[in-house]
């Protein structure tokens, strides 16, 4: 007879215990394999080939060699373009935000006056979402022409459903005792909502709107890629001339432009929380 | 002041919740309504506030027959009868005078409320009932930052701030510890006799309703099993309202 480590006999698995034991083992080996293989056709499908990586590194270090020193004579030229930037993703966001609220009202199930507003509401968020910014501001470019507003146009739509979405979402988790308590108490459905709802939500939606206008710096960033303005736009061009040292220095305002919004947004959000 | 006249409420399901239930609460009186789970006890404090529709029957506050209103009317109607809950349910990021001063949101107009915020005056009433429930210290405070029994304070005061004429609560007391619990009973005997309010009291701990209650009324699947006096009833009485609850 076995002993286990603590001196007492172990116990012996019956017929049935042990196949099933035996099956689990079986089942874990297939899903291991089974994630080995994504993983693997994952490679093939993107074409992975690490080598081409290792044999045109002097390539990327020949534009960094010719990119350096970054050219700050060109800051005075990249402020307008910067402040364009900034302020598409402020555009944006304030049009997302306010078409985002009362939509995110209609697809709240908790708030919604009918089935039909909530199932058009999620629709409105959803199409919105799925269709990527820089298809809207393709979009757009086309309609209105090359510049900042098309920009600021397509981030709004766009935030549109990412806000619309998690405003809804946040609507739906909010703690409906004290809107019930108001109600009963005579107040009409609109005071309920200035003074029970946006008290209750105020800090929750400030917050996801900062991080929205964090997100869509970013986004503004790129949106010139496709003519839409801002210093992607100047980026693409110098890019294109072969102007690397004002690439660098472009780059560089970049990096500030993108870790500042985010330390801000991050700053604000920990207040109102 | 508050009179209940053959209620009845039978649930989609055909379960009876209520049956030709009657009851008065004057004003002054405190009224404490016993009963196992699921005897109706809440179901008859939600038929009251009109949260749900009774099947049958009449609820009159004064002249006002309740079953018989509908939609602003009976918003107006609720503006005389408060409710305070086992939860404050109080904003919690609001501060404790705001959501005070949210008891009389109905009284005032829509434009004036939302977009000006109550008058001076009436925030100075709401201060008058923090003052009352023993909380004036903490009106600035956030609602979110009090413990449980400074909350359900709050909600007491705010339901003054409705200044109605019949108060109605749904087992304030069962998140308080005992202490707090004695608080809040001595507070709503107190603001019954002084303010003139009728209260009607859903509560799950008996001692509390033999030391506070005018009368207590005992309620077993739906019906009423007596209405007395607190003095005439008896340990036995209301030992046989939970009996079947053990079985």
């Amino acid at each position: 007879m076995s002993l286990d480590i603590a001196g007492r006999p172990a116990p012996r698995l019956s017929g049935a215990d042990a196949w099933r034991r035996a099956l689990t083992t079986a089942v874990h080996c297939v899903l291991a394999l089974l994630g080995i293989a994504i993983v693997v056709q994952a490679l093939i499908v993107v074409e992975a080939r690490p080598q081409d990586l290792i044999t045109g590194i002097h390539g990327m270090a020949d534009i960094i060699w010719r990119a350096m020193p970054p050219d700050f004579s060109k800051l005075p030229a990249a402020a307008w373009p910067t402040l364009q930037t900034l302020d598409i993703a402020l555009f944006g966001t304030m049009v997302g935000i306010v078409i985002a609220v009362p939509l995110a009202l209609l697809a709240a199930a908790n708030m919604t006056p009918s089935r039909y507003a909530y199932y058009a509401a999620r629709a409105i968020i959803g199409f919105t979402r799925a269709v990527p910014d820089l298809v809207w501001a393709l979009l757009f470019v086309t309609a209105v022409g090359l510049g900042p507003f098309p920009g600021g146009l397509a981030l709004g739509v766009h935030s549109v459903g990412m806000l619309g979405r998690l405003f809804a979402e946040t609507i739906e988790q909010m703690d409906m005792a004290p809107i019930h308590a108001l109600e009963l108490t005579g107040a009409r459905r609109i005071q309920v909502f200035s003074h029970g709802i946006i008290p209750t939500l105020l800090p929750s939606l400030l917050g996801i709107s900062l991080y929205r206008l964090d997100e869509n710096i970013r986004s503004s960033l790129v949106l010139g890629f496709v003519g839409a303005g801002g210093i992607g736009f100047q980026l693409l061009t110098a890019m294109n001339l072969f102007q690397y040292q004002e690439v660098s220095l472009l780059l560089i305002i970049i990096f500030v432009i993108v870790l500042g919004a985010e330390r801000l947004s991050a700053a604000l959000r920990e207040r109102l929380a | 002041m508050l009179r209940v006249r053959g209620l009845s409420l039978r649930y989609p399901n055909g379960k009876l919740a209520l049956s030709d239930f009657e009851l008065t609460v004057e004003a002054g009186e405190l009224v404490v309504v016993l009963g196992g789970n699921g005897s109706g006890k809440s179901t008859l404090l939600r038929c009251i506030t009109r949260t749900l529709k009774p099947s049958a029957g009449e609820i009159w506050l004064g002249q006002t027959n309740l079953c018989a209103l509908e939609g602003e009317k009976l918003r107006r109607a609720r503006l005389e009868l408060a409710m305070i809950w086992q939860h404050a349910s109080l904003v919690r990021r609001s501060t404790v005078l705001a959501n005070v001063a949210t008891g009389a949101l109905g009284r005032h107009s829509t434009l004036r409320t939302v977009f000006g915020g109550l008058p001076a005056a009436e925030l100075d009433a709401a201060r008058g009932y923090l003052g009352d429930v023993g909380l004036a210290d903490l009106a600035e405070q956030r609602a979110g930052t009090l413990s449980g029994g400074q909350a359900q304070r709050v909600a007491i005061a705010r339901s003054l701030a409705q200044r109605p004429r019949v108060l109605l609560a749904d087992e304030p007391v069962a998140s308080l510890d005992p202490e707090a619990a004695e608080d809040i009973m001595r507070l709503l005997q107190r603001l019954a006799r002084s303010e003139r309010l009728a209260v009607l009291c859903v509560l799950h701990q008996v001692e509390l309703a033999y030391a506070y209650a005018d009368r207590v009324i005992g309620i077993r699947d739906g019906r009423i099993a007596f209405d007395l006096p607190r003095s005439q009833v008896s340990r036995e009485a209301v030992h046989r309202l939970y009996i079947h609850e053990a079985a």
